[in-house]
C-alpha cells in the first residue's frame, strides 16, 4: 500500500492551475453552502489542494503532516457536526414549514454568496497581477490571495461557530502557503498548525454550546 | 542543575491539569489556581537570577536570564520578568476573587494554560514564535470565555477573530526587518514594516473601528461571555500584547522612529477615548460598560506612549499595573449579579438586586469608580499623572480622557439607580445562595487592595518608573 507521501509524489502533476483551481472551488464552496457535510467534504479537498501547492515550496513530508493536521481538523468538524444534527433533526421534523421557507431564503443568500465570492476571486486575481508575493510564482500567490480572501468573507458573512473557524482556517491556510516561502521553519510549521486545530477545537466547543443553550442561531 | 526557567513556563501547565482534574472540588482547584499564580509571581519578584535558588539533592534549580529550548532561544531580562510578575500576581487576584463568583469556571485551567503561553511569548526569541503563542493563547481563551448555558460568546469571536487577522502582519514584519538589516537603502521595507505593525496593533489593541470584542467580552446573556473571563483577557491578555510591542519597538527601533508614528498612535488613543466614553454613557447593559470602561484605559495608554517621552512610558506602565484592580472588580461584581437574575446584565433585569447580593454590588461600585479613574481609587493614580502631563502641551486629550472617565461615571449611576430600586421578585433567584462571609472577606480584601493603591501608589509607581528606564528603543 502507498504511503501518503508516495501518494503525493504520484499527484504532483496536478501541483500547479489545477490545484489553484481546486482552492477556488472548495473555498467557493465553503462561502456557499451552509450544508455541513458539503463544507467538511470542500474543507478537506481545500487541504489536500493546498497540500499539493504546499510540496513546491517544502519538504513532501512536511507538506504532507499539515495536510494529516488540516484533515484531522476536518474529523473534529464532522464528529461535532454529525452530533449537533443528531440534535437538531427531531426538532426540524416536528415542523416542516420552516425547511420551506428556509429554502427561499436559501437561493436568495445563496445568489448572494455567490456573486460576493466571484467579486472577490476577481480581485484576487488583479492582486495577483499587481501585488506579487515575494518568493512566491504566481500560480501560488493567486492561491494565497484567493484563500485569504474567501477566507475573510466567509468570516464576514457569517456569526456561526463553523463558518467562522471555516473563514479562520481558510484564511490561516492562504498565509501559511506564502509563509513557509519566507520561513520554511519546521518549528513554525508545527505552530501554525497547532494554532488551526486550537481553533477547530474552539468552534466545535462553540457549537456544542450553542447546541447546550437550545439556539441555533441563524446565519446573516 | 535544572532551568528554573522551564520551571515557570511549565509548572502553570502542569498545575492547569492538576486543577482541571480537581473540578469537582471547586474551592480546592480555585485556590491551587490561585496560589499557583501567587508564588510563581512573587518567585519572579524575589529569587534572584543566575544565581543558585534552591538545592534538590545534588540538582540545583537556577533561573538563568538565557536559555536554549529545542533550538529556540529564552531569554529573561528584567523587563520580561517584571512583566511576568505582573501577569502571575494578576491573575492570583483575579482566580482569588473567581473562586467566590464561578468557582467551576474552566477559567482556573485554562487561565493557568494562558499564563504558561503568555509568559512564553514574552521569553522567546525571535518574535515570531511570540506571535504564534499569544494566538494559541487567545484561542484558549475561547473555553473559558464561553459562558455556561449560555449561546456562543461573541467576543470570544470576534476576538480570536482579530487576533488571527493580526497573525501575518506581525510574523511578515520579522522577515521584512531582517531584509532591512540587510539593505537599510531600502526605505520601502520599512514603511511596509511600520504599516504592518501599525495595523496589527491596531487589531490587537482593539482600536477603534477594531474594538468590537472588548466590550463583548464584558458577558451577559447576549454575548454569552463570561466576565472574569473577559476581565482575564482585557489585563492579563491586553497587558501580554502590550508587552509584544514593547519588544517589537525594542527589537526593531527603527519602526518607532518611523515618521508620524507618534501622531498616529495619539489620535488612535484619542479615537478610542471618544467612542468608549461616548458609548459608555449610553450603556444599559454592564459588561458593556465594563468593556467600554477597558476601551477608554487602553486609549488612554495609547496618548501616553504617543507622548514620545519616557514620562509617557511611565504612564503608560502605570495604566497596565492599575487597571486590574478596577476590571477585576468590575468582573467580579457582574458575575455574583448575573448569576442571580439566569445571566442577564441589562438593567432592566437587575432592578433591587443589591439587597439580594450587597458585595457583588459593592465590588461593581468600587471597580467601576477606579475604572472611571476617581479620586482615591486605583485608576485615579495613573489619569491624574497623565492629565498634569498632557495640560501644558496638548489639553484636548487630557480633557476628552476626563469626559470619557465622566461617561463611565453615568453608565455606573445608571446602573446604581437600577441596583439600588425596590426589588423584583424573581424566580431564578431561589436557587442561588447567599453571598457568605468568605465571598464579603474576599470583597472587602480586595476594595481594600483597590482602594489602598488609589490612596498610597508609592509601592507601583517606583515599578512603573523602572519598567520605562529599561526600555531604550525610544532614545530619550
Amino acid at each position: 500500500m502507498p504511503t501518503l507521501v508516495e501518494i503525493l509524489a504520484r499527484v504532483s502533476f496536478l501541483a500547479a492551475m489545477p490545484a489553484v483551481l481546486g482552492v477556488m472551488v472548495t473555498a467557493g464552496l465553503l462561502v456557499v453552502s451552509r450544508d455541513w457535510r458539503v463544507n467538511v467534504l470542500a474543507l478537506a479537498a481545500q487541504y489536500f489542494f493546498v497540500v499539493l501547492l504546499l510540496t513546491r515550496q517544502i519538504r513532501l513530508e512536511v507538506a504532507a503532516v499539515k495536510g494529516l493536521i488540516g484533515w484531522m481538523i476536518c474529523t473534529v468538524f464532522y464528529l461535532t457536526e454529525r452530533q449537533a444534527s443528531t440534535f437538531e433533526r427531531s426538532a426540524v421534523a416536528e415542523d416542516e414549514s420552516p425547511a420551506q421557507r428556509r429554502r427561499w431564503i436559501m437561493s436568495t443568500r445563496v445568489a448572494s454568496c455567490l456573486l460576493a465570492a466571484l467579486l472577490i476571486a476577481v480581485v484576487a486575481y488583479t492582486a495577483a497581477l499587481r501585488f506579487p508575493l515575494p518568493e512566491l510564482p504566481s500560480d501560488i500567490t493567486l492561491a494565497c490571495y484567493l484563500l485569504a480572501g474567501l477566507g475573510l468573507l466567509l468570516i464576514g458573512l457569517s456569526g456561526t461557530p463553523l463558518q467562522v473557524g471555516l473563514g479562520l482556517l481558510t484564511f490561516l491556510s492562504g498565509f501559511d502557503l506564502f509563509y513557509v516561502a519566507l520561513e520554511p521553519s519546521l518549528a513554525v510549521a508545527g505552530l501554525l498548525g497547532a494554532v488551526s486545530f486550537i481553533i477547530a477545537l474552539a468552534m466545535a466547543y462553540l457549537r456544542i454550546a450553542q447546541l447546550a443553550a437550545g439556539g441555533d442561531e441563524e446565519e446573516a | 542543575m535544572i532551568e528554573g526557567l522551564f520551571l515557570l513556563l511549565t509548572l502553570p501547565l502542569v498545575m492547569a491539569g492538576v486543577v482541571y482534574v480537581l473540578r469537582r472540588w471547586a474551592s480546592l482547584s480555585a485556590l491551587l489556581a490561585t496560589c499557583t499564580a501567587l508564588i510563581l509571581g512573587i518567585a519572579l519578584l524575589v529569587l534572584p537570577l543566575e544565581q543558585s535558588v534552591l538545592s534538590l539533592g545534588e540538582r540545583q534549580i537556577n533561573i538563568d536570564g538565557n536559555v536554549t529550548f529545542l533550538g529556540r532561544e529564552l531569554v529573561m531580562e528584567q523587563t520580561d520578568r517584571l512583566a511576568m510578575a505582573f501577569l502571575f500576581l494578576t491573575a492570583a487576584g483575579l482566580f482569588f476573587l473567581a473562586w467566590r463568583f464561578v468557582p467551576r469556571s474552566l477559567l482556573f485551567p485554562v487561565g493557568l494554560s494562558m499564563l504558561s503561553l503568555l509568559s512564553g511569548a514574552l521569553l522567546i526569541r525571535p518574535l515570531i514564535y511570540a506571535i504564534l503563542l499569544i494566538e494559541i493563547a487567545a484561542a484558549l481563551s475561547i473555553f473559558a470565555l464561553q459562558a455556561e448555558r449560555q449561546p456562543p460568546t461573541r467576543g470570544g469571536l470576534h476576538y480570536l477573530t482579530l487576533t488571527t487577522l493580526a497573525l501575518p502582519g506581525l510574523l511578515v514584519i520579522h522577515w521584512l526587518m531582517e531584509r532591512y538589516a540587510l539593505t537599510p537603502d531600502d526605505k520601502g521595507l520599512l514603511n511596509t514594516s511600520a504599516i504592518l505593525l501599525l495595523f496589527s496593533f491596531t487589531l490587537l489593541l482593539s482600536v477603534v473601528p477594531f474594538h468590537v470584542w472588548a466590550p463583548a467580552v464584558g458577558g451577559g446573556k447576549r454575548d454569552g461571555s463570561n466576565p472574569l473571563a473577559g476581565a482575564f483577557v482585557l489585563t492579563i491578555g491586553n497587558g501580554a500584547i502590550w508587552f509584544l510591542l514593547l519588544n517589537f519597538l525594542e527589537a526593531y527601533p527603527g519602526l518607532y522612529r518611523y515618521p508620524r508614528l507618534s501622531s498616529l498612535v495619539s489620535n488612535a488613543g484619542l479615537a478610542m477615548v471618544i467612542v468608549g466614553g461616548l458609548l459608555a454613557s449610553a450603556q444599559r447593559r454592564l459588561g458593556r460598560l465594563m468593556g467600554y470602561g477597558a476601551l477608554i484605559d487602553t486609549g488612554g495608554a495609547l496618548i501616553a506612549l504617543g507622548m514620545n517621552s519616557k514620562a509617557g512610558l511611565t504612564l503608560l506602565f502605570l495604566s497596565l499595573l492599575m487597571r486590574p484592580l478596577g476590571l477585576i472588580l468590575v468582573a467580579a461584581g457582574l458575575s455574583g449579579l448575573q448569576a442571580r437574575n439566569g445571566g442577564d446584565d441589562h438593567l432592566d433585569e437587575l432592578q433591587g438586586l443589591s439587597r439580594e447580593a450587597p458585595w457583588s454590588t459593592a465590588a461593581l461600585i468600587f471597580g467601576a469608580l477606579s475604572v472611571a479613574g476617581l479620586p482615591a481609587s486605583a485608576g485615579f493614580v495613573w489619569r491624574w499623572a497623565l492629565y498634569r502631563a498632557l495640560s501644558p502641551s496638548s489639553p484636548v486629550p487630557a480633557l476628552f480622557l476626563l469626559l470619557a472617565g465622566m461617561g463611565v461615571m453615568i453608565g455606573l449611576w445608571r446602573a446604581l439607580s437600577v441596583l439600588l430600586s425596590r426589588p423584583q421578585v424573581s424566580e431564578e433567584s431561589e436557587d442561588v445562595p447567599k453571598e457568605g462571609l468568605l465571598t464579603a472577606v474576599v470583597v472587602a480584601v480586595s476594595i481594600a487592595a483597590c482602594v489602598g493603591i488609589g490612596l498610597f501608589p508609592q509601592p507601583l509607581a517606583p515599578l512603573a518608573t523602572r519598567l520605562a528606564e529599561m526600555y531604550t528603543f525610544g532614545g530619550w
